[in-house]
């Protein structure tokens, strides 16, 4: 992925080539580092403005500014050499109106909410920054702090559902079987329970229909009755009493986003999980359920360690 | 009431979320990203990718358990998948998966529950807890196991705490606690029905229906149960001691806003419980005889609990509770109308011994009159001769009522307080006010008063040492005060490997009935009448001693609780040494009952449960107790079989099939061997959304032996029934 590592091909003795390459990628640079950066959301809150401040310290050659998204004209009226980021979902329903348009970045965006609003596609002018956690990331993790378990217990529904191939797909390597149970009515806790009693742990779906302040309580006390863990569906959760969860913070999404700007933006992929990330654990959870100390940091690398690289 | 700090049901010391947070992924370099990198963890609150939504943080430090390997004492988790496996129709009948554990049976529906020992037919050094709740009698201090009002189908799982821990439960948690926690309301939604059907007149049914709405769920259940009990007594004649009673439970809790919720429950239980004609008549000639003195059995029970949480590190609740129990037991029996004598009585009154060996061998002194005695006892017992000689030693029949009814009313507060990292504090305070109303036990209302303050520390001094330690006072207006403390130090080798050393101090409070029992019958419905009276005092009056003080132990620990993780396997292994000292062993009979301190008793030996995960599909699991009883009262000593164990294998066979068999067995419980040998096989069929489970349980004695006591006997050594439970 985004790692850059093309600008550290060794020279390998062909200097005049190399020399060529090193001006044309110095060429691009400019151009792209010329680029106006607009940052856009419906809301200009303290969040957005500490990360357009940040954005702007990192790249002190561009021009960054945070326009809302009321103040902005259609997308095709903008400038093409201007780089969209958007900050929420309004201003991607904003920026769907046309296809025309600047080279346009989608950030704080998840996998549902996408899908409840592409579809399966993907179009060709955005690129889709997922929000949610990779699964298999999440599931590496089970791995890593688990060992012993071998059932995955997911919890779905009818905007989720698309996920499950891949959390499977993603489970049989690493030996782990997935367990799943549609939750329509999250009133009703059957399905819950029905699930809690065939897994040995529960992984979150970044599903804000079955993860939501309303049903967290039941959800945390109910698999913790039954010496359940939780992991994930985000870092938010691991404060609420989720066992850990991967995630990517602000740091990680400017280190990227920099990234991206550096680059053409005909280059830019159309979606990208973030290859930057951390792993938050909640230590007193780890330590009711008699699981030895999780080391964020050394977890956090062997899935580094794991993954595939680009 | 249940505790925070001593069971596995508790929070652990838990220290603050720590963030423990690093970036993978490529590096880069530039100076300006370091910045960002530096502010990044502090910043996560305001973090826009990470602090998307507002979350209550639900498992906090306060409401956390304690690891089972830092549990300050010897812990057994039955939970529902065993007690489900088990097939068991009583919550006495599952204790035998208790490493240590006595269970007997006094009759088919009086459960004998003793941990270790002391006398089987009155189990009272054991506190029993529903839902944070004392079933413990008020008046009585018995354990009515059979009349419990909770159905074993709505119990998620029991916790035993093996050991006194009167710190966290209160006097009375004297040898052992019993925690049956109901399964919570929010768990519980949907239909559930069940029926049972079998061998010994068992008919059981269940019926539960749990909804839930915004911020609140309920449980509504409602239950039967009937058996025949033993089949016969000593003489191969039928034993009359069937039950049949019907149960009613409503369990409800509500979110109120953030911080605070309230649980509230209602439970009532009304059946039937046979018992035998016992009464055997103290004068000669006397043939004619009652047939039963069965007992009408209404057990009523609500409370309410205020949950608040003031932050993350503290919460308190405040939990109210009432209880009635109530049992009307009026019979027929029949005697000699001499029985009714107020000069036999007054005889009685100055000298039971005396006025029990004229009274037993009258004929033999009408001849030789008065037995020697002193002139007044002597000039009593003629009268009393001439009244047989002039026909009262005709036969007299009248209504016994031995009716009891026992209220209890309980306010308890108990305070959580995460202090830092590693030092959590638990503090409370308990009111209880306790009435007892029976003409025959105490001549009318007796009632007593709790004050009761408490208070645990634990402090994780380090990554391995863990010390809990704390002390409960309280102050009983029938028996006076005491002090109780308790200390544990835990020593976790590994976060799920501890070993642990425990030392605690108990007291048992001698229960009304032992203290002030103020014992007479008044018979009424005389027929024919007693000296022209259709109502008169039965000449036997027993009095309890009002001065008994409360029983003391003193129990020794060591113990290892580890898990294997990568067998699956918990292993759990103790060593005890227990005293009981001032003990108030006397049998409570109303013909010369004379309560006193003077009993002591000593129980030490080793225990241990393993439960051993061995595939997905397989479950083995195995307790045995080793137990050396040594008691001055030799009734203290028989209930304790040396040997004891379980051994349980559970598997799933797949295609909705599963099976479970346990063994049970106890080398000399009271006397009597005991080895049995429950099968279970279940199959589950769906049925669309809903799910039908059909099961058939069979119990097969190994050995010919009574059970506990010598009338209760089986005629066939096994016993089949079987079950269907739908659930949609």
């Amino acid at each position: 992925m985004l790692r850059g590592r093309s600008r550290k091909t060794p020279f390998r003795g062909r200097l005049p080539l190399a020399l060529c390459l090193v001006f044309a990628g110095w060429l691009a640079t400019i151009q792209v580092r010329a680029a106006e950066i607009v940052l856009t959301g419906v809301h200009n809150s303290p969040g957005v403005q500490s990360f357009t401040q940040a954005l702007k310290a990192l790249r002190p050659e561009d021009e960054v500014r945070f326009t809302p998204l009321a103040s902005l004209p259609a997308p095709g009226k903008l400038p093409r050499n201007v780089r969209l980021v958007l900050l929420d979902l309004p201003s991607l329903d904003w920026r769907l109106q046309e296809t025309q348009g600047p080279a346009t970045l989608v950030l704080r965006i998840s996998r549902q909410q996408a899908r409840d609003r592409l579809g399966e596609t993907t179009p060709d002018h955005l690129s889709l920054l997922w929000s949610d956690p990779p699964l298999a990331r999440q599931l590496r993790l089970i791995r890593a702090i688990l060992p012993q378990i071998s059932r995955v217990g997911v919890l779905f529904d009818g905007h989720s559902e698309f996920l499950l191939k891949e959390i499977r797909q993603a489970a049989t390597p690493l030996g782990l079987e997935i367990v799943s149970e549609r939750w329509d009515d999250t009133s009703d806790s059957r399905p819950l329970q029905k699930l809690l009693s065939h897994s040995d742990v529960l992984l979150g779906l970044d599903d804000p229909d079955l993860y939501n302040p309303k049903t967290v309580k039941n959800l945390l006390l109910s698999s913790y009755a039954r010496q359940r863990a939780l992991i994930g569906p985000n870092a938010a959760f691991v404060k609420a009493g989720s066992l850990a969860s991967t995630y990517s913070d602000q740091e990680d999404w400017l280190a990227i986003l920099d990234d991206l700007l550096d680059r053409p933006a005909a280059t830019w992929p159309r979606t990208l999980y973030p290859a930057r990330f951390k792993v938050l654990s909640n230590q007193q959870v780890a330590r009711s359920l008699g699981i030895e100390p999780i080391d964020a940091e050394s977890v956090a690398a062997q899935l580094a360690e794991g993954e595939p690289r680009p | 009431m249940e505790k925070s700090l001593t069971s596995v049901n508790m929070p652990a010391i838990l220290s603050l979320i720590k963030g423990c947070v690093v970036s993978v992924g490529p590096s880069r370099s530039g100076s300006s990203l370091l910045l960002a990198l530096f502010i990044s963890p502090p910043v996560l609150a305001h973090d826009l990718f990470v602090d998307s939504q507002p979350l209550p943080q639900v498992l906090t430090a306060t409401r956390l358990k304690q690891s089972p390997a830092a549990v300050p004492g010897s812990m057994t988790v039955l939970d529902s998948e065993l007690i489900k496996a088990s097939g068991a129709r009583d919550i006495s009948e599952l204790l035998r998966l208790v490493p240590g554990m006595m269970v007997g049976n006094i009759s088919g529906n009086q459960a004998a529950v003793n941990y270790h020992g002391t006398n089987a037919t009155e189990a009272r050094r054991m506190q029993v807890l529903i839902d944070g709740r004392s079933v413990y009698r008020a008046g009585l201090a018995t354990v009515d196991w059979s009349d419990i009002p909770v159905a074993m189908e709505d119990i998620e799982r029991i916790e035993v705490f093996r050991g006194p821990n009167t710190v966290s439960y209160g006097a009375n948690a004297l040898m052992a606690v019993v925690n049956i926690i109901t399964r919570a309301p929010a768990d519980s939604h949907g239909t559930r029905l069940k029926i049972t059907r079998g061998q010994r007149g068992i008919s059981d049914w269940y019926a539960s229906q749990g909804s839930g709405w915004e911020g609140g769920d309920l449980r509504l259940s409602l239950s039967g149960q009937e058996d025949d009990g033993f089949d016969s007594n000593r003489n191969g004649a039928d034993y009359r001691d069937s039950r049949r009673l019907n149960r009613f439970n409503l369990s409800v809790s509500q979110t109120l806003n953030e911080q605070q919720s309230i649980d509230w429950q209602l439970n009532a239980k009304d059946g039937t419980n046979q018992r035998p004609y016992t009464y055997r008549p103290v004068f000669a000639g006397i043939t004619a005889a009652g047939d039963n003195s069965d007992v009408v059995a209404k057990d009523y029970a609500g409370s309410l609990r205020w949950n608040l949480d003031l932050n993350p590190n503290h919460s308190l609740y405040v939990q109210g509770s009432v209880q009635h129990w109530d049992r009307q037991q009026t019979w027929r029996a029949c005697d000699a109308e001499v029985s009714f004598s107020p000069q036999l009585t007054d005889l009685w009154l100055l000298n039971p011994n005396y006025a029990e060996k004229l009274a037993r061998n009258i004929p033999s002194f009408t001849g030789t009159g008065a037995p020697p005695g002193t002139p007044q006892e002597q000039a009593l017992a003629n009268q009393v001769l001439d009244q047989w000689r002039n026909g009262a030693s005709q036969t007299l029949c009248g209504d016994i009522d031995q009716s009891a009814r026992e209220s209890r009313y309980d306010l308890e507060i108990q305070d959580t307080l995460s202090l830092s990292d590693s030092l959590r504090l638990v503090t409370g305070a308990n009111y209880r006010y306790d009435r007892a109303d029976s003409e025959t036990y105490f001549n009318g209302t007796l009632d007593d008063t709790t004050w009761r303050l408490f208070g645990q520390l634990e402090w994780r001094a380090s990554e391995h040492w863990l010390v809990q330690g704390g002390a409960m006072f309280e102050d009983t207006h029938l028996t006076g005060s005491s002090l109780t403390p308790r200390v544990a130090v835990n020593y976790l080798i590994t976060p799920r490997h501890g070993l642990r050393a425990v030392y605690s101090e108990a007291v048992r409070s001698p229960d009304m009935f032992e203290n002030n029992v103020n014992w007479s019958y008044q018979v009424t419905n005389l027929k024919p009448t007693a000296f022209g009276q259709s109502s008169a005092r039965y000449f036997v009056q027993t009095r309890g001693p009002g001065n008994l003080d409360q029983e003391h132990m003193r129990s020794r620990e060591l113990g290892y609780n580890g898990y294997f993780m990568n067998l699956g396997l918990t292993v759990d292994v103790k060593l005890f040494h227990d005293e009981i000292t001032g003990m108030i062993s006397e049998p409570l009979r109303n013909n010369q009952y004379i309560a006193s301190n003077a009993n002591e008793s000593q129980f030490s030996g080793a225990e241990t449960q393993f439960d051993w995960r061995i595939t997905s599909a397989d479950r083995l699991r195995l307790t045995y107790a080793y137990v050396d009883a040594l008691a001055s009262n030799a009734l203290d000593e028989q209930p304790t079989a040396r040997n004891s164990g379980s051994a349980g294998w559970l598997r799933d066979w797949g295609r909705g099939w599963n099976s479970a068999v346990f063994y049970y067995g106890a080398d000399d419980l009271n006397g009597y061997r005991f080895e049995r040998i429950d099968t279970r096989l279940a199959k589950r069929i769906p049925l669309g959304k809903a799910n039908l489970e059909l099961a058939g349980i069979l119990q097969q004695r190994l050995d010919n032996q009574p059970t506990t006591f010598v009338d209760n006997r089986y005629d066939s050594r096994h016993v089949l029934y079987f079950t269907a439970e739908l659930s949609f």
